[in-house]
């Protein structure tokens, strides 16, 4: 104590560089950290998506016709991505490029089936009026019974997000990831391998045209950060 | 003739030099930043320090000469990649370096470690520079994870996307940290202008300054102790012998210490 008696720094001092320094500090600090975190910022505080991700922005997959029984049909659906080229008006009037960039994302569906106790597929649980040729609009107790037994899988594997390809061998099929061998059978559920889940689902809906749609949206707990 | 040109050159590189030092120090400062006395035995393992920072400015320049013709956009990368490749002159040599060092220099930092760990480099007083050495080595894993997607082919892309989806299981920061990396909640166009400005920009200049670091301490202990620092401290060691020896002499009268002992016994 009896140094720090010999260079007295007076209250009024201390505050004095208190104040100043956590103005000076905020005012060299804040700006560059903010300008480097907004998209943290953006995503985790005030929950914005870099896709249109309403209620209302639903995008049309492709029709449940197609998909057969006992194995899965892929779809492409390019999901449009506004990050540093957004602001669609902006480059509309500028003229310079109204081209979006959209992030492409493999869709897999299914129609849920049976699993016998050795792992083999049993009963798929296709909607029997899609046979029929019952035509369009579907009745609302069709689009029921079609949504109760579809599978609407995201195709990034919920390890670490390599995308899973549909392989058969010996008349069974299954999802395999390339990358570290995470296997999921047709209903997307894990098999083995290291992912700790089952592939994640879409929010999705059937309409009376016989069309899926999705959102930029998973349903189920544990979202993924990277899609 | 020719001797006359030869005497006059060195005549003017040593004016040159001798200018140079009297203003700047130069001279003294490179000599001891570049002589370095080691063991006869082994002295080749002694060059994988330096076998690193050369690697590291390879990097430097092959990189600053790649950035003349790569576009960090997402419609551009690709092309300006395979326009490097297969029509800028020497491109193929230019980015194959830039790309052979980057695995090499990984190597070569691995052996760097391996050798000062089995040495026991890393012992006092000299643990501040493996610390320092280890920020070097996070720094170049991290230049190497974002150098990945620059190409914007599928193999970066998705080798890309496995490591973001790595990092976000950090724990309690893995989402901030991810869309950090992403700049946004998907891969996109600003996940490309991110990594770019922290490959290109933000870790180069990180770097720096940490191998200057490195360098500083390394020569501060060396890597056996100066020899001249050695000379140094026994000069200093024997001035202190002798100046305690001088002082017990006048401390006993000047009888020698045989004289005292013999006394100190007859007086028992």
């Amino acid at each position: 104590m009896a140094e720090l008696q010999r260079d007295p720094i007076t209250r009024k001092d201390f505050l004095g560089f208190g104040v100043l320094g956590a103005i000076v500090g905020a005012i060299l600090t804040i700006p560059p950290a903010a300008f480097v975190l907004g998209p943290v910022i953006k995503t985790d505080v005030l929950g914005e998506s870099d896709v249109p991700s309403g209620l209302d922005d639903w995008f049309k997959v492709g029709s449940i016709g197609e998909v057969p029984a006992r194995e899965p049909q892929v779809f492409e659906v390019e999901f449009p991505v506004e990050q540093v080229y957004g602001e669609r008006e902006i480059q509309k009037k500028s003229g310079t490029s109204d081209e979006e960039f959209v992030v492409p994302n493999a869709i897999w569906v299914s129609w849920k089936t049976e699993i016998l106790p050795d792992g083999s597929y049993g009963e798929s649980l296709r909607p029997a009026f899609l046979d029929e040729g019952g035509g369009e609009p579907l009745t609302p107790e069709q689009i029921q019974e079609a949504e109760e037994n579809i599978n609407v899988l995201s195709s990034s594997c919920a390890h670490l997000g390599c995308p899973v390809r549909w392989y058969v061998s010996e008349g069974a099929g299954e999802f395999r990831c390339p990358c570290h061998g995470g296997i999921y059978n047709i209903n997307g559920d894990l098999v083995s391998g290291p992912p700790p889940r089952g592939l994640y689902g879409y929010a999705y809906e059937i309409r009376e045209d016989g069309n899926l749609y999705v959102r930029h949206e998973f349903e189920g707990p544990g979202q993924p950060y990277v899609i | 003739m020719i001797g006359r040109i030869r005497s006059r050159t060195l005549e003017t590189g040593k004016f040159i030099a001798d200018w140079m030092e009297h203003r700047s120090g130069i001279v003294t400062a490179l000599e001891h930043f570049l002589y370095e006395p080691v063991p006869k035995r082994g002295a080749w393992i002694y060059t994988l320090g330096s076998a690193v920072l050369f690697t590291i400015t390879l990097q430097f320049l092959t990189g600053i000469l790649l950035l003349f013709y790569y576009v960090p956009t997402t419609d551009h990368a690709w092309e300006s990649v395979y326009y490097i490749m297969n029509e800028a002159y020497f491109g193929r040599l230019i980015r194959g370096l830039h790309y052979w060092s980057a695995n090499f220099l990984l190597v070569t930092i691995g052996l760097h470690m391996a050798q000062v760990f089995f040495s026991g480099g890393y012992k006092s007083p000299r643990e501040l520079n493996w610390v320092v050495g280890v920020i070097l080595l996070l720094l170049v894993v991290v230049l190497a994870f974002t150098g990945y997607l620059l190409r914007w082919d599928q193999d970066g892309f998705w080798a890309s996307v496995v490591g973001i989806k790595i990092g976000s299981y950090s724990p309690f920061i893995g989402a901030q940290m991810t869309h950090f990396l992403l700049g946004g909640d998907v891969v996109g166009p600003a996940t490309l202008s991110r990594f770019f400005a922290i490959h290109v920009w933000l870790l180069p200049a990180a770097l720096a300054p940490f191998i200057g670091i490195h360098l500083y301490l390394l020569r501060r202990h060396g890597v056996f102790g100066s020899e001249f620092e050695y000379a140094d401290r026994l000069a200093k060691l024997h001035e202190r012998q002798r100046l305690e020896e001088f002082a017990r002499y006048e401390e006993d009268e000047g009888e020698p210490y045989v004289g005292r002992r013999d006394r100190a016994d007859r007086e028992e």
